[in-house]
């Protein structure tokens, strides 16, 4: 299904951000809200998992029912799982398309990535000693 | 011990009636804050030491070693990235500063990729906006477009608009009308007395739209846009027309979506239309703590708000070239330093993937994603928190961070002077 990524801040994000090896970060930044007919069109329930594509490449996603989406639209909570998938092109600007990038999204079996395990995608090296 | 008067760092409201319970290094209570200020303070877990990335894990390093290492990835760097700054004190961003002159660098801070579009627009037709202290007192008609003050600003409400007591607004739940923009249903367009829910994309035509009815051409509107009834238009433009005071608060929900700064002088420009027939301020919601700090401090030191480019040697601006997402996107900048941020979380996957590749230094409490991407991670003290310095609010006012606790780490502002000493060979800036 097409859909458009939208992505902000929530209050449990903004509480977990100086946390980002946490599962409650974890759990907040991969949750994606999408409209209760458009997940009755993809045929999934609540915390049912999504492949979200992009030119960029693919993350895994929770779904999460929200009534508040619009259909055709997907919500995201800012952070690392959304930014895996948006685009660096900034039109001139100097801003990517953080609201407004074009997605391929789908049910998928695959498991969600920790924060750590996105970054190691791109080259990183988690650290995880606390 | 109490400490009364306390700033919360978190956000750009900078609330400044908190009282915190200490004990020892500790805050084990906060009063007045919300969920967000009781996180900073309570649940503040820091990076215990400077740490170094070998070939298959991290190693502990001593604070003298890492500044020496990172003085020396900067001074070999042909273009380094500066990078950050907006959740420490103007204190640090200014050092910061004079070290992107002194080596030619880059800097650049996380405006960039917040309201770096509402400053374009600034740029292009002024800002008709006015302290949070005359919104409380005098404005009768809020409007929130494309923001949700209730999970990124909790307290701008109940301190500053819908339910905060004003001079001229006694009774501010019944006098106050408050109107919400987005594209999406939300705790915020919840307590909305009018909510425009705009089709993803749509803010640029519903501005135009409202602009055109202001000025008494709703004959050219037609019955629906981006998804707003004509009738709501007309009835919103009214409510507007007949306010006493009115406040535009926006979020990024306009600089991110399509048209991003285009859309921002649209908004100015309707205030501006608004305001030949009552008084109509904008104002843009800042995100951290004191990311309008970072914006004063470059421009009073450069000319430039953010993306300012020192390699000729001369300060240059040029956004959408010398911003830091198109930098790295480009794969420009051979070393990166970043300070209190995160891009590792909040850049797009091929700009963060850029910090990997090259050598990149963190100055930042906390372990973030960063920290995975960077060479070296140096911990240092948190602004508001185990350093006093200065802020500025959303609104352009400077408030004096207090220290609260000691917790024996650097401030950043030494850090980054000992960088600077080394860079310049033992001559300060």
């Amino acid at each position: 299904m097409k859909c458009i990524l939208n992505t902000g801040r929530t209050v449990p994000q903004g509480a977990a951000v100086e946390h980002k090896g946490s599962d409650t970060y974890r759990a907040v930044t991969s949750s994606c809200f999408v409209n209760p007919v458009d997940m009755m069109m993809l045929g999934i329930e609540n915390g049912a998992r999504l492949r979200i594509t992009t030119p960029v490449g693919y993350v895994v996603l929770s779904a999460r029912s929200a009534e508040g989406v619009t259909r055709g639209e997907i919500f995201v909570t800012i952070g690392p799982y959304a930014n895996h998938i948006i685009s660096s092109e900034t039109h001139g600007t100097g801003m990517p398309d953080f609201k407004s990038q074009s997605v391929e999204v789908e049910p998928t079996e695959e498991p969600i990535l920790s924060v750590g395990e996105l970054m190691e995608e791109i080259g990183g090296l988690r650290y995880d000693r606390q | 011990m109490i400490v009364s008067d306390v700033v919360c760092p978190f956000c750009g409201c900078l609330c400044d009636d908190l009282e915190l319970e200490v004990e020892g290094d500790r805050v084990v209570r906060v009063q007045n804050g919300c969920s967000l200020a009781e996180a900073t303070f309570m649940h503040d877990t820091r990076l215990p030491t400077p740490i170094r990335r070998t070939k298959s894990g991290w190693e502990d390093i001593s604070y003298d070693e890492a500044i020496k290492e990172t003085a020396d990835i900067l001074r070999e760097a042909d273009r380094p990235l500066l990078y950050g700054w907006s959740s420490t004190h103007g204190e640090a961003q200014s050092v910061g500063v004079h070290i992107a002159e002194l080596i030619g660098a880059v800097i650049d801070n996380t405006s960039t990729v917040c309201h770096g579009p509402s400053i374009l627009a600034i740029q292009e037709v002024g800002h008709p906006g006015c302290t949070l202290g005359q919104v409380k007192n005098r404005a009768d008609v809020i409007i929130y477009w494309g923001c949700n003050p209730i999970e990124a600003h909790p307290r701008h409400m109940s301190r500053y608009t819908t339910y905060a007591t004003g001079f001229f607004v006694p009774d501010a739940q019944l006098e106050r009308t408050v109107i919400v923009v987005d594209t999406r249903r939300n705790d915020t367009t919840g307590i909305a007395d009018e909510f425009l829910q705009v089709e993803p994309g749509g803010d640029y035509a519903v501005l135009s739209a409202l602009r055109a009815i202001v000025r008494g051409k709703d004959a050219v509107i037609p019955k629906k846009v981006a998804g707003i009834t004509k009738e709501q238009l007309i009835r919103v433009a009214e409510l507007c027309k007949k306010a006493k005071f009115g406040a535009i608060f926006f979020g990024l929900g306009l600089t991110m979506s399509r048209g991003k700064y285009k859309n921002i002088r649209n908004a100015i420009e309707l205030t501006d239309e608004l305001s030949r027939h009552t008084k109509f301020v904008i104002s843009p919601m800042r995100g951290h703590g004191n990311v309008y700090g970072s914006n004063e401090v470059f421009t009073w030191m450069t000319g430039y708000p953010f993306a300012v480019d020192f390699a000729r040697g001369i300060a240059f601006y040029n956004p959408g070239e010398t911003t830091a997402v198109d930098i790295l996107r480009r794969e420009e900048c051979d070393a990166a330093l970043i300070v209190a941020s995160d891009p590792g979380a909040n850049f797009p996957r091929a700009a963060a993937a850029h910090l990997a590749k090259i050598p990149t230094v963190v100055i930042d409490p906390h372990v973030n994603a960063t920290t995975a991407l960077s060479r070296i991670h140096i911990p240092c003290t948190a602004a508001g928190i185990d350093a006093a310095g200065t802020a500025y609010r959303m609104d352009g006012v400077p408030i004096r961070l207090k220290k609260v606790i000691e917790r024996g780490y650097p401030d950043d502002a030494e850090i980054l002077k000992k960088i600077y000493d080394l860079l310049n060979g033992g001559m300060g800036p």
